[in-house]
């Protein structure tokens, strides 16, 4: 079942390592701002932007978590985790912010085939 | 024929993909499709630099995109909240913020991520290059 | 059906991300740091995927590689057969 017009963000990088998060989230909220339908899969580093306790970083590097939570905001509900990839980094849903949807792995294949937009960060 | 769009995310002289983005270009439009666009994000802003000076037997890359769009009316935006946080931005760009010089002209124009989200939308391919 | 594009190594993490994506009907083209993975032939692409990975002929010459890719049989792909390739899939979503 594709979602006509439907984009998928994959964030792949974690907070206060780069700026490829948040140049990823902001392309994900602009996307969702102008009506379009937006699901975000994090992988690997990316999971780390999900986690409840961070904070702000080094002095004048902004948090990651207040646009986190502006996801939901937007309309953007399904904040995409796959099991495997938490428990590799032995963590439960329980250090996550509210929202997130679990998946198993070999779901990620049909997940990207059922956007018809895809944007990886 | 189909319409292609390009985004571009890496820095010309640290990373691969603003060169392999190029020869994709020229690529496509030999094989005779359009390009409807090349949007630069993330550090692909700095592809846009006028004031970049490489040694005479590297590519200049902002001339080698701006000889794309004299050749074939290619679109070449640039997210202006990306560009100005690294310091690329227009003549009216810099009297706004109060700067003495700016390194960023036609071609190139800055613009909203919007108008990547319009592209993919237009587009019937999109690229990344990063 | 997409297309996976491969920018970095095949024992990066990021390589790891790319197979965990792709689907059964996918195919990967492997481009620029991607084209080292002519030298893993152990590389668990290889087996997920067969006869569905591509190699950029022009970064595998740049760096050496070519001839390599042509002893081990690998399918490779010029700048043009890249966009042949983007003709085919819909969608290509790029791994860096």
């Amino acid at each position: 079942m594709t979602t006509p017009n439907a984009l998928l963000v994959i964030i792949r990088h974690a907070p206060h390592n780069s700026n490829w998060l948040r140049e990823g989230l902001d392309a994900a909220l602009v996307a969702a701002a102008f009506g379009q339908p937006v699901h975000l899969l994090f992988m690997g580093q990316g999971i780390l932007a999900l986690l409840k306790e961070q904070g702000s970083g080094a002095a004048g590097q902004k948090a990651t978590l207040p646009t986190i939570d502006m996801l939901e905001m937007y309309d953007i509900e399904k904040l995409w985790v796959t099991e495997e990839a938490l428990q590799g980094m032995h963590l439960t849903t329980d250090s996550l912010v509210e929202g997130v949807t679990l998946l198993a792995e070999q779901q990620v294949p049909g997940l990207l085939q059922q956007h018809s937009n895809i944007l990886n960060f | 024929m189909m319409q292609y769009g390009l985004l571009v995310m890496g820095a010309p002289y640290s990373s691969p993909a603003p060169h392999s983005a190029l020869r994709f270009a020229h690529a496509v439009l030999a094989r005779g499709h359009q390009l409807a666009g090349v949007f630069f994000y993330h550090d692909g802003v700095h592809n846009a630099s006028s004031l970049m000076a490489p040694p005479q037997d590297e590519l200049n890359m902002r001339d080698a995109w701006a000889e794309l769009h004299q050749q074939h009316a290619v679109p070449l935006d640039v997210c202006i909240a990306a560009a100005l946080r690294r310091g690329l931005m227009d003549e009216s760009e810099a009297q706004r913020h109060g700067k003495q010089a700016f390194n960023l002209s036609p071609p190139f124009e800055l613009t909203g991520l919007g108008q990547l989200l319009e592209l993919q939308q237009r587009a019937d391919r999109l690229i990344t290059f990063a | 059906m997409i297309l996976h594009i491969l920018t970095k190594a095949p024992d990066s993490s990021v390589a790891v991300q790319m197979r965990q994506a792709v689907g059964a009907q996918d195919s990967v083209l492997l481009i620029e740091e991607g084209v080292t993975a002519a030298l893993a032939p152990a590389w668990a692409a290889w087996e997920q995927c067969p006869s569905r990975i591509f190699l950029l002929l022009e970064d595998l010459r740049s760096r050496g590689l070519a001839s390599i890719a042509a002893e081990h049989q690998l399918p490779t792909l010029e700048m043009d057969g890249f966009v042949a390739l983007t003709e085919q899939y819909t969608k290509t979503v790029t791994w860096y």
